[in-house]
């Protein structure tokens, strides 16, 4: 017998359990609008949240992070970004750079949902959007738009399923990287980004 | 008619320190009960439970099933071998054709000893007098097998004089654990020492529980290393009975 | 350091009770995850119906893990991936090994994986000529130290930053001899700086998974530092490792136990990093691994299904009980000599490495019952310690002093009048030895109370005669 035929029939043999499904579980509803309650917990996870009018602000936005965390005036779009199609010229003194960021580096994402449980950003994998962008660089912005905000991990799951075949990856992104590996005490920017700047775009 | 209750005086208290064992009959007694000790008791058999010897286990739940189920109520002053009678008889005899129904509804009607007083019998408060400042040891069995916490509390408040203060980490364990003390004394006594420095930051005097096994543990610990702190089981103060406490000189 | 067998527990205990940077770093275990946990479920709400879920998901999914299994690796081929079986650790390495041979990898990054411990894995690749670089920070630390891990979600919490600095040092030799290792910041830092270049190097990643869903064929992993992720997505091949018990329906169960493992574990509301991973990449995706393996190890698993010890495989690994336990939090995990450590190590260690080999773990327990007072999932713990004894006792493995008196004492207790003589005499010969000190110092026999107490003198009669002779 295989490995797997054997497996699966020691299963089979020795099970006398017959669980039920349990019904469908009601998580708590969200405390507030959806936008609150979606920056508030973002915020809880270290992230830092902005609310913008309209999606030709990102550019200064954007510009004025950088400026604040005195980082370089650099920030890296993918291949296909849909913010190629920005403004840029907005943001004087800012240079675009298309190649793969670096550790140091800032990268510009549009993050297709939000959980407002969790203050929560989902990227499922795209051609628009490389899987690893969400851990490359040192600073990640991320902008989501308010409509795309959902109450929790199950509507986001059910969303994803309806836009037809299922990505290679769906990743998930609450707050910065960290670790408390070293004496328990949290640390961020393990591998992933030490920081996380959240652009809300309210936007019908 | 009073209810007439069994008392399970448990070996513990049988042996080191029967003065539990009468403080629990008046008690009983306060609480409108009719009291009775079968004299066909020995042990709760916990000690081969816990040791897996399932043999000797079941042959003494079904002497205690013997002995008690024609009582209304069964009262033991421990929250361990209270726990025996209510969670692990049922699962110890529950393919013994001839006592799994027998030990299911003893299970239903035996109860640690200060739950009784004040949830099956209602009681709010006792007319006894101590002029000790105590802390209260929650042991796990009493608190996570019987779910026993305020209730001790409650009657002790009612006790003249007596100034209660709260542990710190109330639910951690002892580290008594039965033949566990003696099988890994070092480790045993480690949890000890954390029990009894938290019991001392209290600024109490004397401590107090339900199960005499902590208490003779953390008495020992304490006469070991010359912590002076009184040890007590509860039921004593509660029904004004004095003398030496554990391990004190007489 | 070499690790230590389980046999050796007393011995390792005894050593731990007096390491005072252990002291340190355990009641950090209680100040920070068990007093996180207490504010995360409090923030929650009703969280003990949550924890019924979550039992409940666990239980379903076990009694059909045979089709749920099934249903997933369906899913997962439809995407391109494959799926592996294996019986137990040998199977598991080879399979692992043939993969990496086949794409002609080398350097292999890891994400955290407690089942990749549990086949010994890392060793068995460096023998066989591959370069394994564990990338979870803890794990990166007790690698470079050659140390096991101390807990299953924390495994360098045993540390201080003092001795990482030096093991850093100590490795990481092509750096500035004379760099600052001060700050834990710089540390973290360091580890970031060295392992990116790791993770661009590397030919393969392996991760495990906290949970499988059968409805997508999703594997599930949870990380806060984003090691897992780059481990999956910059080298050419990923594979998963991990139990076959991880299954459940779906993603919206997943969903429900990630709720239940983070505020568990950390006490976090969700982790930074959640990634669902559903297959290789496809032509339209930006980037990804071009080849999927799962791995689903049984490793004595199956045999557990049907035995009172089955709920054990519930656990989704959060380590609240090994937070929560006051043996663990005494002795801490290398004590156990075993991958597994804490009640959930004392659960499945006799499974795993026989019930003899693993009896300190299930016999060092007072069954004070807060392993399963804190379980997300509810399972017994103590109970299934207690099966595992039982199953000691019954096969004749148990210490002959103890069954010998534990015979002697039954045979008394099941007698009561002479068990009425015995108690009788050995209250009267106590209160004569404790005389008016009113303890006793020590006994030929009992060693194990006298080393560490005393024992409180007996008030003299029992309490059976002083009531049949009332008044
Ligand atoms: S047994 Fe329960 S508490 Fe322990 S690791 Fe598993 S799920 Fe967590």
């Amino acid at each position: 017998m295989s490995a797997r035929d054997e497996i699966l029939s020691a299963i089979r043999t020795r099970r006398v359990k017959n669980a039920p499904r349990p019904a469908r579980y009601a998580p708590p509803p969200p405390e507030s609008d959806l936008v609150k309650q979606f920056a508030d917990r973002a915020r809880r996870t270290a992230a830092e949240v902005q609310i913008l009018n309209d999606l030709s602000d990102v550019p200064a936005a954007v510009a004025d992070i950088l400026r604040g965390k005195n980082m370089e005036a650099a920030i890296h779009l993918p291949p296909h970004s849909p913010f190629a199609a920005l403004d840029w010229k907005t943001a004087p003194g800012l240079s675009l750079e298309s190649k793969s960021p670096g550790p140091d580096d800032a990268a510009l994402a549009l993050v297709p949902f939000g959980i407002a449980e969790t203050g929560t950003l989902v990227n499922p994998a795209r051609d628009s959007a490389p899987a690893s962008w969400h851990f490359r660089p040192g600073l990640e912005i991320a902008v989501i738009h308010t409509r795309d905000i959902l109450p929790h991990m199950e509507n986001v799951f059910a969303r994803i399923k309806q836009s037809g075949a299922l990505p290679h990856t769906i990743n998930f992104v609450s707050g910065p990287s960290r670790t408390g590996d070293i004496e328990q005490t949290l640390e961020l920017g393990a591998h992933g980004p030490k920081a996380l700047a959240i652009l809300i775009v309210e936007e019908a | 008619m009073k209810p007439r209750v069994g008392l399970f005086v448990t070996c513990l208290v049988d042996l080191v320190r029967p003065q539990v064992g009468f403080a629990a009959v008046k008690l009983i007694e306060l609480a409108g009960c009719d009291i009775e000790v079968p004299a066909t008791q020995t042990c709760c058999g916990q000690p081969a439970w816990n040791s897996g010897a399932d043999k000797h286990a079941a042959d003494i739940a079904r002497q205690v099933v013997d002995a008690f189920e024609s009582f209304d109520y069964v009262v033991a002053p421990s929250g361990s071998c209270a726990g025996m009678l209510r969670i692990h008889y049922p699962e110890l005899l529950k393919n013994d054709d001839a006592y799994a129904t027998r030990a299911r509804s003893l299970a239903a009607k035996s109860h640690e000893l200060i739950s009784f007083l004040v949830r099956v019998r209602g009681m709010k408060d006792v007319a006894a007098r101590s002029n000790v400042r105590a802390c209260y040891h929650d042991s796990c069995s009493s608190l996570r097998e019987n779910g026993v916490k305020t209730e001790p509390r409650t009657l002790l408040a009612s006790v003249n004089g007596l100034e209660l203060s709260e542990l710190k980490e109330p639910e951690v364990c002892c580290g008594f654990g039965g033949l566990f003390s003696v099988k890994y004394p070092e480790i045993s006594e480690r949890l000890a020492n954390d029990k009894i420095a938290d019991a001392q930051a209290t600024g109490a005097d004397t401590l107090l529980g339900a199960d005499l096994g902590c208490l003779l543990h953390l008495a020992g610990c304490m006469e070991k290393q010359g912590k002076a702190m009184k040890v007590r089981h509860v039921a004593e103060v509660l029904a004004d009975i004095h003398g030496p406490a554990l391990g004190e000189p007489r | 350091m070499t690790a230590s067998t389980p046999q050796e527990f007393p011995a390792e205990a005894h050593a731990a009770l007096s390491d005072e940077t252990l002291k340190v770093a355990l009641r950090r275990l209680k100040t920070h995850f068990a007093l996180g946990r207490q504010l995360a479920f409090t923030r929650y709400g009703d969280m003990e119906a949550l924890r019924e879920q979550g039992r409940a998901i666990r239980d379903y999914a076990l009694s059909r893990l045979d089709s749920l299994l099934e249903s997933f690796e369906r899913q997962v081929k439809s995407r391109g991936g494959q799926v592996h079986w294996a019986r137990d650790a040998k199977e598991a390495r080879d399979i692992i090994l043939k993969i990496l041979r086949e794409t002609g990898a080398k350097t292999v990054t890891k994400g955290k994986s407690m089942v990749s411990e549990e086949i010994a894995l890392n060793p068995f690749l460096e023998a066989n000529g591959m370069h394994p670089v564990e990338t979870d920070l803890g794990e990166y630390i007790i690698q470079l130290r050659k140390e096991p891990p101390s807990h299953i979600i924390a495994p360098a919490f045993h540390l201080s930053k003092e001795q990482v600095a030096e093991t850093f040092r100590e490795s990481h030799t092509e750096l500035d001899p004379r760099r600052s290792l001060e700050e834990r910041t710089t540390l973290v830092l360091e580890a970031r700086r060295m392992l990116r270049a790791q993770f661009e190097a590397a030919d393969a990643g392996i991760t495990g998974a906290n949970f499988l869903s059968a409805e997508e064929g999703a594997a599930v992993i949870v990380t806060n530092e984003g090691n897992g992720d780059l481990t999956r997505l910059l080298p050419k091949t990923h594979i998963v490792l991990t139990g076959i018990e991880k299954v459940v329906a779906d993603l919206d169960d997943v969903s429900v136990l990630l709720r239940l493992l983070t505020r568990s574990a950390t006490g976090q509301d969700i982790s930074s990093y959640v990634t669902v991973m559903l297959g290789p990449r496809n032509a339209k995706e930006a980037d990804g691994p071009e080849n999927f393996h799962i791995v689903l190890l049984d490793n004595g698993r199956s045999r557990l299904i049907g035995t009172e010890a089955e709920d054990v495989l519930r656990c989704i690994r959060c380590a609240a009980c090994l937070n929560h336990c006051p043996i663990y939090g005494a002795v801490g995990g290398h004590s156990y000599g075993a991958t597994y450590s804490g009640p959930i190590g004392a659960a499945l260690n006799p499974n795993l490495l026989g019930v003899s080999a693993a009896r300190h773990h299930t016999n060092a327990s007072t069954f004070c019952g807060r392993c399963a007072e804190v379980c997300p999932v509810k399972i017994p713990l103590p109970k299934i310690m207690r099966y595992w004894r039982a199953r000691e006792y019954a096969s004749g493995l148990a210490p002959k002093a103890m069954t010998f008196g534990l015979g002697l004492w039954a045979f008394a207790a099941k007698r009561p009048a002479l068990y009425r003589f015995f108690s009788a005499t050995v209250a009267w010969t106590l209160r004569k030895l404790g005389g008016k000190k009113g303890h006793v110092h020590a006994l030929p026999i009992m060693n194990g109370w006298f080393a560490v107490r005393d024992f409180p003198a007996p008030q003299g009669k029992s309490f059976h005669h002083l009531w049949a002779h009332r008044k």
